[in-house]
């Protein structure tokens, strides 16, 4: 992948544990706030929403959309991390 | 249109089914994503699937054979008119009989044989028509009684009927071509 951030490779690299949502690509400071307001406090949690909506990329944006009002950009980046992320470990 | 919010889960679902909206399970996370997708997709229009309605094509269950009562009540009618025809065509047979001497005798015999075939032929058309005299005066019901064919004049008489012309013409014909005397009917 050519585009992808530092905060991309680190959060596939390695199993997520308990990492905080802001780890995910795509989530900076202001739409992780947004998405623990939402009770999303944890990156996992994001996981447990990416699976429940089936890992499909419209969806997933969607809601991100529509939770924390993400830009395209941010949802793709979103996206990308958590599906690799999927495809290593899940 | 009823509020989504007040719906199931399984409501839900299904309605996104019908708008062909690909989409996870119903839980709480995901409610209100489906809830505004299904409102978009009934603001546009989009191409919605109604439940399949269960009709049943009753036609083929309808459709009784009335018309065999009619066929019955005109077929024994048929055969009373045709009853009635044969001696006419009889008639017409003496009548060539007398424009043509010479074939009195075997005309005479072919009509003979012919009378020979009439009692033959009328026997079934008698027990025809008594079997219709026993059933027309009864309720006329729809089931039918014999195998009948859903002809108006029975298969036999049809065939019997074109036998007797192609017999008919081929006399006339044989006749006006020589006048030997048709060795043949004996």
């Amino acid at each position: 992948m050519s585009s992808t951030s530092q905060k991309h490779k680190d959060f596939v690299a390695e199993p997520m544990g308990e990492k905080p949502v802001m780890a995910l690509a795509g989530i900076g400071e202001v739409l992780g706030k947004r998405l623990e307001d939402k009770g999303f406090d944890k990156a996992y949690v994001v996981l447990g929403q990416f699976l429940v909506l089936k890992k499909d990329e419209e969806l997933f944006r969607d809601w991100l959309k529509d939770t924390c009002s993400a830009n395209v950009k941010q949802q793709g980046d979103c996206y990308g991390c958590l599906k690799e992320w999927c495809d290593a470990f899940l | 249109m009823s509020s989504l919010r007040s719906r199931t889960a399984q409501e839900i679902s299904d309605l996104l089914d019908e708008y062909e909206i690909k989409h996870g399970p119903v839980v709480d996370s995901t409610r209100n994503l489906y809830e505004r997708k299904l409102k978009e997709a009934m603001a546009k229009g989009r191409k919605a699937k109604p439940s399949p309605d269960k009709t049943y094509y009753r036609e083929e269950e309808e459709v009784t054979y009335e018309y065999k009562t009619p066929v019955r009540s005109d077929g024994a009618g048929d055969s009373g008119s045709y009853m009635r025809s044969r001696p006419a065509w009889n008639e017409r047979e003496f009548e060539h009989e007398t424009s043509y001497s010479n074939y009195s005798r075997p005309k005479l015999e072919y009509g003979g044989q012919q009378f020979s075939d009439e009692p033959h032929m009328y026997d079934l058309p008698s027990t025809y028509k008594s079997s219709y005299l026993k059933t027309t005066p009864g309720p006329s019901k729809e089931a039918p009684k014999a195998p009948q064919s859903s002809r108006l004049v029975p298969l036999w008489v049809q065939f019997l009927f074109f036998v007797a012309v192609a017999v008919f013409l081929y006399l006339v014909f044989s006749s006006m071509e020589t006048n030997e005397p048709i060795k043949g009917i004996e």
